[in-house]
């Protein structure tokens, strides 16, 4: 499974690269750079499943200067058999 | 990163495409540098189509970005579209799509044959219910919930109430928010919040009685701790009877006892006045003044003068509010103080703390109260705002009025114009709509389980989108009686509809496997007044089919043998749907249902209530357009505009120009809101020397609700396997108890064996308990107490008196 999270970082008094920092160091954590906002984290997470998954943004929440983690873009695709999509009623335009 | 530089899948291997897009997608939002979401550009190589709908979880209302391969629902992201959510989502997005893919789907009709089931078919299915609705109609009940979309709502309404002329029909968000709509209807004479999510962004103060929206409703706390990393000062206080990891964001912990919100609020009205802070000007133009009715209790109580208000606050100084409460004087002095501070914005969040009360109307009624003493009321930041935690519990059971004495737009079915405008608009002949309400959820339940000839006058329960064997109060005598001891209840007969096998299923008669979120065409609305739309994305697992197919199908069935009630005035079926060249489309046989938009000719024909009570609706095609709007939706200028305050001049279209506040639903016809007084009153049963605890139920951040969906994905269910019971660790050494350690917790309803968790999660206060409800095999709704509020008929799962006994292994 592979996630995009995003971690709100908080104002320590000038030790925000110490924290992007120490969330590189977490395995299966890459992190993007820093935009206009530099209190938000881009994160990507690569794990081998969806308890992996949670249990690194469980260690991501409970960092030092992070105040909160939220889930942007979650991958879960498996192996177990598949339907097919039917029509709805959706408009043809939209 | 840059969101314009998009690896391509035929370049890179297809597991760095994924992870570049997540990056991407995180770094858009991260950024708000305002490009689109690579994931929302086509993308006809990588396979995968994105489509919006809602979450399929709480009441936030967070819009999801479902991406679909090969008919299966592969990835879901946060929509940067939906100005709910901003593109986040809360970690129970990872599970929002897999949900659908537990092992254990229901795919086949059941009928129980003794202790077995048979698979039957849907025409079977469908003639046994038909069967037992038709030997006796008025005996006949339909249990729904705030997970029914509007139009699997408004069909069953229409079904029960213009149909068989029944009401009898009610949901389980009967359990979680039905004081807050008394508490709304005794304040305003309008159900639903003034204010919206807006007033997050701007609020200076945020109050969270007994609420725990860091785990409950994340993305909207997400929002307020997202301006403090931004260096906005905003002071966040928790009033609650166990810390959460809502607490540990706040400045102020104020740890009360149980009912020590109604002495709260008191002393903070009582400072109001004592300091000369409250806001006269605000008070006199908009406000009376309201107590209760001892002698005819009813929801709009007896008017009240602004003097006789203060004399029944003086009792109610920071030094006996701290004895009712447990809360130290100097905190509510506190809080006084915040109130009487004209300069600041205040908004005040809730959710079960506040409705799961037996006075649970009279602490949102004086909720509502303190906001409007103080003139915090009306104006971005401002607000008084309940939450909800299905994701319809507003758009259907509130609004379509799935409640046994509602109709539809805030009618109800006493009132005999009510019953003339809802049959105008239902096309059913004069006279079909019932006068008399139905059973609401405690007491349909109790007449089901007790037998017929002692007085249990319902005879057959049709239970869609909820699980009332695990969440029912009381479970041994308003649900296990059914199953456990049958005597003189072999005549009646449960039908579930659902995805999953559960506590309910486990004792039904017959089991109909539903569809679920994206396998169905839907449209839902959140705790801000937010009505949103979705379309269906894949099919149904096996022979799983929606909802409200089901019950039109049932409808046509009774039709079919000449039941009146399912005709109209023209003699037509009820719920007859026609094709754009107004030809009849047999919609009640499954392969035709989809041959046209069931839900929007529902939609349709359920709008025309809307503009009755000033929650006017758009046409169902403005909601595919947008994520979202918050009604009233009126039409200006050929644009359809959303309302983001109510009742305020320059927000609300429908407040006159030069009143600046307008009550226009005013249960005093004055234009005025209602400040109440109620007196503090202790809890239906607190401890005594026989049961000593006081036991508080809940959730936990891992499963949603009775955890039927959550519990199906076993990276969940091993994260948090079952439920515990949390305690002090000095009760815990009074009893000798260590971690794991087995208890039997008794009341006097029942009993529960269940490990211990010193402290836990809550660290709960000496003297009380903790035990989530999640755990389908540790039902600790077999514990709590059946005691409702005397209007809003809501229990009271947070306090009941338990005793604990160690279990020697």
């Amino acid at each position: 499974m592979i996630a995009g999270v995003v971690a709100t970082l908080e104002d320590l008094g000038g030790n925000l690269q110490d924290v992007i920092d120490e969330i590189a160091r977490m395995p299966c954590v890459e992190t993007g750079d820093v935009g206009p906002n530099p209190r938000r984290l881009p994160i990507t997470i690569d794990s081998p499943n969806p308890n992996a998954l949670e249990e690194t943004t469980r260690r991501l929440q409970e960092c030092r200067g992070v105040a909160f983690v939220d889930v942007v873009f979650v991958h879960f695709e498996d192996e177990s058999g598949s339907t097919t999509a039917t029509h709805s009623g959706k408009p043809n335009s939209s | 990163m840059n969101g314009d530089l998009q690896p391509r899948p035929d370049t890179v291997q297809r597991r760095q495409f994924i992870k570049a897009s997540a990056m991407a997608a995180a770094a858009a939002v991260a950024g708000g540098t305002g490009f689109l979401l690579p994931i929302l550009a086509t993308e006809p190589a990588a396979g995968v189509q994105w489509e919006k709908a809602p979450c399929r979880f709480c009441g936030t209302g967070c819009h999801v970005q479902v991406g679909v391969q090969d008919g299966k629902v592969v990835a879901v992201a946060g929509d940067r579209n939906a100005e709910v959510n901003k593109g986040l989502l809360c970690v129970k997005g990872y599970h929002v799509g897999s949900a659908l893919y537990g092992k254990d789907r229901l795919t086949k009709p059941l009928l129980r044959e003794g202790a077995q089931y048979r698979e039957i078919s849907w025409e079977e299915a469908i003639k046994t219910i038909a069967d037992r609705i038709e030997a006796a109609p008025e005996r006949f009940a339909f249990y729904g919930s705030g997970q029914w979309t509007i139009p699997e709502g408004c069909a069953a309404q229409k079904f029960m109430k213009g149909g068989l002329s029944n009401n009898h029909i009610d949901p389980n968000a009967r359990l979680c928010m039905a004081s807050a709509v008394t508490g709304f209807l005794a304040t305003y004479g309008v159900d639903e919040p003034a204010g919206c999510y807006d007033d997050l962004d701007v609020c200076d103060v945020l109050i969270m009685w007994g609420n725990n929206p860091a785990e409950m409703h994340p993305v909207l706390f997400s929002r307020v701790i997202d301006r403090r990393s931004r260096g906005e000062k905003i002071t966040l206080i928790d009033i609650s009877t166990r810390r959460t990891r809502t607490t540990e964001a706040c400045q102020h912990y104020l740890e009360m006892k149980g009912h020590g919100d109604l002495a709260i609020a008191n002393g903070i009205a009582h400072l109001l006045i004592r300091n000369g802070t409250y806001n006269r000007k605000f008070v006199e133009s908009f406000c009376s003044f309201k107590a209760p009715d001892d002698q005819n209790p009813n929801l709009h109580g007896k008017p009240i003068s602004f003097a006789d208000y203060q004399t029944f606050l003086e009792p109610y100084t920071p030094e006996h509010v701290e004895e009712l409460s447990g809360v130290p004087a100097d905190q509510i002095r506190m809080l006084g103080d915040v109130f009487g501070n004209p300069e600041l914005k205040i908004t005040s969040l809730w959710c079960m703390g506040m409705n799961q009360h037996t006075r649970g109307t009279a602490i949102n009624s004086l909720v509502h109260g303190v906001h409007l003493l103080s003139g915090h009321f009306g104006t971005p930041g401002n607000a008084p705002t309940s939450l909800t935690g299905q994701p319809s519990a507003c758009g259907t059971v509130r609004e379509v009025g799935t409640l046994s004495h509602a109709l539809p737009g805030g009618r109800v079915v006493a009132d005999a114009e009510h019953r003339q405008q809802a049959e105008d608009f239902w096309n059913v002949p004069a006279g079909r709509i019932n006068p008399t309400p139905g059973y609401h959820t405690v007491k349909m339940w109790e007449s089901f389980c007790t037998p017929t000839d002692k007085g249990g006058d319902i005879g057959t329960i049709w239970v869609q989108v909820t699980n009332p064997g695990q969440t029912l109060p009381n479970l041994n005598k308003l649900f296990n009686p059914k199953g456990d001891n049958k005597a003189g209840l072999e005549d009646k007969f449960l039908i579930v509809s659902d995805v999953y096998p559960t506590a309910t299923t486990r004792l039904a008669d017959l089991i109909l496997p539903s569809a679920m979120w994206v396998e169905k065409n839907g449209v839902v609305g959140n705790s801000e007044r937010r009505t949103q739309q979705w379309f269906k994305m894949v099919d149904p697992p096996g022979d799983a089919r929606d909802d409200c197919w089901q019950t039109i199908a049932v409808a046509h069935e009774l039709f079919k043998r000449g039941t009146d009630g399912m005709k109209d005035r023209d003699g037509r079926f009820l719920f007859e749907v026609k094709d754009n060249d107004n030809k009849p489309v047999p919609v009640w046989e499954w392969e035709h249902y989809y041959d046209v938009n069931v839900d929007e000719h529902l939609f349709e024909e359920y709008r025309q209530f809307t503009r009755l009570k000033h929650k006017d609706l758009a046409p169902y095609s403005e909601y595919v357009k947008a994520r979202g709007l918050r009604w009233p939706v009126v039409e200006t200028d050929g644009q359809w505009k959303e309302t983001h305050f109510r009742f305020s001049e320059g927000f609300d279209p429908y407040v006159e120009e030069g009143t600046g506040i307008q009550f226009y639903h005013s249960s005093t016809h004055n234009d005025r809101a209602q400040i109440w007084f109620h007196p503090w009153i202790a809890p239906a049963e607190v401890p005594d020397d026989d049961y000593p605890f006081m036991l508080c139920t809940g959730r936990v951040l891992e499963h949603w609700h009775s955890g039927s969906m959550t519990r199906r994905i076993p990276e969940l269910s091993r994260a948090m396997p079952g439920g515990y019971v949390e305690i002090h660790a000095e009760d815990a050494a009074a009893y000798g108890l260590r971690n794991g350690d087995k208890v039997k917790m008794e009341s006097r309803r029942g009993a529960l064996v269940i490990p211990v968790w010193i402290d836990g999660r809550g660290k709960p206060p000496r003297g009380t308990v903790f035990i989530p409800f999640f755990d389908e095999t540790l039902l600790v709704n077999d514990l709590t107490l059946d005691a409702v509020d005397p209007f809003s008929k809501q229990p009271d799962y947070k306090k009941s008196a338990v005793r604990i006994r160690k279990v020697q292994p």
